[in-house]
């Protein structure tokens, strides 16, 4: 199976662990609720913050998710991955022994890999003065740990690593091995990314760019002031057509369109172009029209430049077709995911074309100044989503856009 | 001016790429091609000069953050509120 003409991708499993819910389905009836998971810090002490809110993956005990000892050991970020693997390689009926391990991959990203276990290292080092850190401090904090910790669990032994593009990692993973199946490299894999970075040092790093809200994630809202930290991982097996069919998989839905560009002007301030451009290209890719996509699951941010910044880009690629798309951020209901955010967006993008309804914007009090299109406020929108388009544009203006369909009819 | 302007202009000065001698208290930071990136890094500094910590977010109009004089005004409340010497505490 390496012809690599005509190759189609389709989507066979989701796994998410998310603040609003761990588990696909806990997840997207979160999102139909419209919950929030904004809220003050309860993992350290915030005392000496003056941002004191995140949306924490709250009660994740990975002993009731996870069997292998050699997970139970890693980071917090490892295991969040391996959870939402797990969930995605279950609902695509994959187990170990995997049919041919070799032409299997596992890219699994992440914005900045292991930070708690980094930040406890460094306190044991510099300020309890520790002769050693714990031996497994390297293996824990490194950006490729997640994606070798599932390569091992499964025995996958194709291509095995981590993407790193801050807001844009999950993106850039479910492209690449879109990409990878695409050109006859490999058959099937896991793509996604995972973040777990709430951390006493990385809110105060992160206070310290003043994109903190004190508040909440309000995108696109005239009120929003800001984004909020999330943290959480998002996982797909993504399949050659032909592949899932012959081992009678069930196909969830089809990666039409993926692109990546970078803006190359500025480390914070996004440009339009370089949206636009990924977006533009995103739909050429899947051969489809602005018409075609009914649901734009935003970058979204909240910050005042990023949504002004993503409308004008969302009108000028849509034209005409823009003021009858239906665009959500739904970050205002689990935060910023940092790397992941593109992973469990892309479950929220497919699980909207599955239901036909399109997850809200939370918080929405009235548009912002910039902000014109329907963002779907406060209540989840019933409509048929055909395609659905998901943004991820990252700091240093590095855009990745992923375009999702239906499941092909046999 | 005081010590208080003078090392908050000679912050200024140092964000900036083509440093300026012109620089008043009624100069606008819109004025210096402040972007918000360097801004915030402008903050540190003066949080770090003066051993006081800032509340600023680049998502909000900040009156504060208008002119050299209002930071300025800014900044010597917030030492008043503190209790800390114009000093600083890593001046």
């Amino acid at each position: 199976m390496t012809q690599s003409d005509n190759r189609r991708v389709v989507v066979t499993g989701m796994g998410a662990v998310t603040p609003i819910g761990i588990g696909v389905e806990a997840f997207w009836q979160a999102l139909m609720g419209g919950v929030s998971a904004v809220g003050e810090i309860e993992s350290f002490d915030t005392s000496e913050l003056y941002i004191k809110i995140a949306c924490e993956v709250k009660d994740f005990d990975p002993r009731a998710h996870l069997k292998s000892k050699l997970l139970l050991l890693a980071d917090r970020y490892s295991q969040f991955a391996a959870v939402a693997a797990q969930e995605a390689m279950d609902q695509a009926g994959l187990a170990p022994p995997l049919p041919n391990p070799g032409r299997a991959a596992s890219i699994i990203g992440s914005g900045a890999g292991g930070l708690v276990t980094l930040e406890n290292g460094y306190r044991d080092i510099f300020i309890h003065n520790k002769k050693a850190t714990n031996p497994l401090t390297l293996l824990r904090f490194i950006g490729s740990s997640a994606a070798a910790h599932v390569g091992i669990e499964y025995g996958i032994t194709g291509p095995t690593f981590g993407t790193v593009s801050a807001c844009s990692t999950a993106t850039h993973a479910i492209g690449l091995l879109r990409d990878l199946i695409r050109r006859g490299a490999v058959d099937y894999g896991v793509a996604g990314a995972s973040e777990a970075v709430i951390t006493f040092g990385t809110m105060r790093a992160w206070q310290a760019m003043r994109v903190l809200s004190p508040e909440g994630c309000f995108p696109f809202a005239k009120r929003r002031n800001g984004t909020v930290l999330g943290e959480g991982a998002g996982v797909l097996v993504l399949e050659d057509l032909a592949h899932a069919r012959a081992r009678g998989a069930s196909v969830l839905a089809e990666l039409k369109g993926f692109a990546m560009t970078s803006d190359a002007k500025d480390m914070v301030n996004p440009d339009v172009e370089g949206p636009k451009e990924a977006m533009r290209l995103a739909l050429a890719d899947a051969g489809l029209a602005p018409d075609d996509i009914d649901y734009l699951n935003a970058h979204g941010t909240a910050t005042t430049i990023n949504d002004i910044n993503e409308t004008r880009a969302i009108r000028d690629v849509f034209g005409r077709a823009a003021d009858r798309l239906a665009i959500s951020s739904t970050k205002s209901m689990h935060g910023h995911l940092l790397g992941a955010g593109g992973a469990v967006e892309a479950v929220a993008s497919i699980m909207a074309i599955r239901e036909g309804v399109v997850p809200p914007t939370i918080g929405f009090d009235e548009p912002g100044e910039g902000c014109d299109l329907d963002y779907t406020p406060n209540e989840p929108a019933r409509r048929a989503v055909r395609h659905a388009m998901s943004n991820s544009f990252a700091f240093g203006g590095l855009n990745a856009v992923l375009v999702f369909g239906p499941a092909p009819e046999e | 001016m005081d010590d208080v302007a003078t090392k908050i202009i000679d912050i200024l000065k140092k964000h900036m790429k083509e440093p300026r001698d012109d620089i008043s208290l009624e100069t606008n930071l819109e004025e210096l091609e402040i972007e918000s990136l360097d801004l915030a890094m402008i903050v540190f500094d003066i949080e770090d000069t003066f051993g006081i910590e800032i509340p600023y977010n680049a998502n909000e109009e900040v009156e504060d953050f208008k002119t050299v004089g209002t930071v300025v005004e800014r900044v010597r409340g917030l030492l008043a509120e503190s209790g800390a010497s114009s000093s600083g505490a890593a001046a």
